[in-house]
């Protein structure tokens, strides 16, 4: 018997050897019992089985070469052969059968225990599958050897098992059914589960795609958004208005971050090298600032020179679209103390150069407001009469585009004060000069939220209400008074 | 603009029309820049050239001024000053220009980053337009 089926086995194609295991079992009378308890079972499971033995062909060419050496070839082991190549290909976890074998008889309350724990188990497997598929595939022949030669042994007791007693067997044939049952679990949750990660893997990649494809438009749009910024004039703030807007308020966040890093390092009191390229970049971060600026001056100079942009108490003291240089160098010269001769000197000096800017680019505005004054009221000085409304006001408007030229000046005298102050000051110095500088502007923004939400008397209440309000208002001030 | 009179008045006749007729824009840019300490190059509507005047006589200083407007030859004049200042675009204005000492200072930007360097002043002083 064992002959026959040998015969059959080795002259098959590993590829059909679920047929021949199949044939062998109809072909071997010790197979018997399949037939009658499992044969139908084994057909279900005929295609799993067929499955799995088309992608492992080469194991299992190794396993049949393996063998066919030892003469006792059983359907029973045969079938443990095949269910050997197909566990071994997977890591660990289901080569714990093998051992159960020959220890049937031991082994079958603990089967019953791993029944339940199978969920658990095929989680476990089929993640442990997922990682370890690809290595074990290379490790998988080498481990077949070896396995094989233990299952070979194996194989040899079981035949002497069988030989003697059917008991045994009627023990195993559950836990075989259970067994092939659990790796058939165990290889459809593992082929979920790579599934799984090839849907996100490419899930990821669309999104990246999009992403970028995203940013792009956003680029082109914010370029666009540059040159049609005159064009809306119906709306209240104007696309480059909004735009300025927004990298107004990412430029503060950012003035912010490096405020509290310059006050780090002054205080951790780094070599001034290191502290030397905090305060240029600083220095960098504020010419930013004048660049969006000129931009915004170029696309919506009265955004700028109204000081919509800015807090209350910032825009009473602004001047042509920001602060006057000369004020906040009034400022910090009390702030910036022991200054030596040199230095004195030099920012006083500083001061009165940038108020005598400051005065000529005021004159120059009041000349402008002076012109178009006039050629607002109607005939203007120095051209013909006969003006038409649409000439005046084309007379008008391109005065009017003089502004933005200011705006841009008194910029770019801002930010020359500012090179200026870093020339003169040490490292040390000018870091605690832009420190003040920051702080002096945090706290007009703070006093700007204060002031917006501050307590007021609400007018238009009845009598009944006005007295607890005032009383409120007056007890909230008190409050604010010890500010 | 009474500037352009009084200088020319103190420093020499002034040069006859005939023989700037020969020369090239750039030339006579050159020439007029060369012939004061301080020369400005102007449109008398603009602005910008007001507060540049207004800057130096503010600091003292009294500039030989040439509206553009009102000379003969403006309109070349002031494409030379484009192309000596490498202006591109023909859309913003040129003026104001200013030379110190026969060189190129450049336009009000320029002007205004030597005030707050502290180069302007030298440079006035050098070319004779200060004394203090």
């Amino acid at each position: 018997m064992g002959e026959t089926s040998s015969s059959s086995h080795s002259r098959q194609d590993p590829c059909v050897l679920g047929y021949g295991f199949h044939g062998a079992i109809a072909n071997s009378t010790p197979a018997n019992f399949f037939d009658q308890e499992g044969a139908a079972y084994f057909g279900e499971l005929e295609e799993t089985f067929m499955h799995q033995v088309a992608s492992l062909t080469r194991t299992q060419q190794a396993a049949t070469t393996s063998i066919a050496h030892h003469g006792d070839i059983k359907p029973f082991p045969t079938a443990a052969t095949v269910t050997a190549a197909t566990a071994t290909a997977r890591p660990p976890p289901t080569l714990d059968i093998f051992p159960a074998w020959p220890m049937r008889s031991l082994h079958t309350p603990k089967e019953g225990s791993n029944v339940t724990a199978d969920s658990t188990d095929d989680s476990e497997s089929s993640s442990k599958n997922n990682s370890n598929h690809s290595s074990d595939q290379h490790g998988a022949a080498a481990d077949m050897q070896s396995q094989f030669d233990q299952v070979s042994q194996q194989q040899q007791l079981q035949h002497k098992n069988m030989a003697t007693s059917s008991t045994p067997r009627t023990g195993k044939t559950p836990d075989r059914k259970q067994t092939i049952r659990r790796l058939a679990q165990n290889r459809e949750a593992a082929r979920k589960s790579r599934l799984r990660k090839k849907a996100y893997i490419q899930q990821l990649e669309s999104s990246k795609l999009k992403l970028a494809q995203i940013e792009q438009d956003m680029q082109r749009a914010r370029s666009q958004g540059i040159f049609l910024g005159g064009a809306p004039g119906a709306n209240t703030t104007s696309s480059g208005a909004a735009m300025f807007d927004v990298e107004y308020a990412r430029w503060l966040d950012d003035h912010g971050r490096r405020m509290a890093e310059l006050h780090g390092a002054l205080h951790a009191h780094l070599p001034d090298g290191d502290l030397r390229a905090i305060v240029d970049d600083t220095l960098t971060h504020h010419d930013e600032l004048f660049q969006l600026k000129a931009s915004a001056a170029k696309s919506d100079v009265f955004h700028l020179i109204t000081g919509v942009w800015t807090t209350p108490a910032e825009r009473c003291f602004l001047w042509m679209g920001g602060f006057r240089p000369s004020d906040l160098v009034k400022t910090l010269l009390p702030q910036l103390d022991p200054l030596t001769e040199q230095q004195l000197v030099g920012i006083c000096n500083l001061q009165q150069s940038s108020q005598q800017a400051e005065e000529a680019l005021s004159q120059g505005l009041d000349q402008l407001h002076q012109s178009l004054a006039d050629t607002m009221a109607g005939g203007s000085l120095i051209d013909d009469t006969n003006m038409s409304f649409m000439g005046q006001m084309a007379l008008a408007l391109g005065k009017l585009s003089n502004l933005e030229g200011f705006v841009i000046q008194a910029d770019n005298l801002r930010q020359q004060t500012l090179h200026q102050m870093h020339r003169i000051l040490t490292v040390r110095q000018a870091a605690r000069c832009f420190l003040a500088i920051g702080e002096y502007h945090n706290r007009l923004r703070a006093l700007s939220s204060l002031w917006v939400s501050r307590p007021r008397e609400i007018l238009g209440a009845d009598e009944g209400h006005c007295g607890e309000i005032s009383i409120a208002a007056q007890a909230s001030q008190s409050q604010f008074s010890s500010f | 603009m009474q500037y352009a009179a009084a200088e020319q008045a103190w420093y020499m006749p002034a040069a006859v029309a005939a023989t700037t007729m020969a020369e090239s824009a750039v030339a006579s840019v050159e020439r007029l820049a060369s012939e004061s300490a301080v020369v400005v190059f102007s449109v008398s509507s603009c602005c910008m050239c007001h507060a540049v005047k207004r800057l130096f006589c503010g600091m003292g200083v009294h500039p030989t001024v040439h509206e553009l407007d009102l000379d003969p030859r403006g309109r070349e004049l002031e494409r030379a000053l484009a192309r000596l200042l490498g202006y591109g675009p023909a859309g913003s204005p040129v003026v104001p220009v200013v030379f110190i000492g026969g060189k190129l200072v450049g336009a009000m930007d320029r002007v205004m980053a030597a005030h707050i360097n502290g180069s302007l002043v030298p440079l006035l002083k050098e070319a004779g337009a200060l004394w203090l």
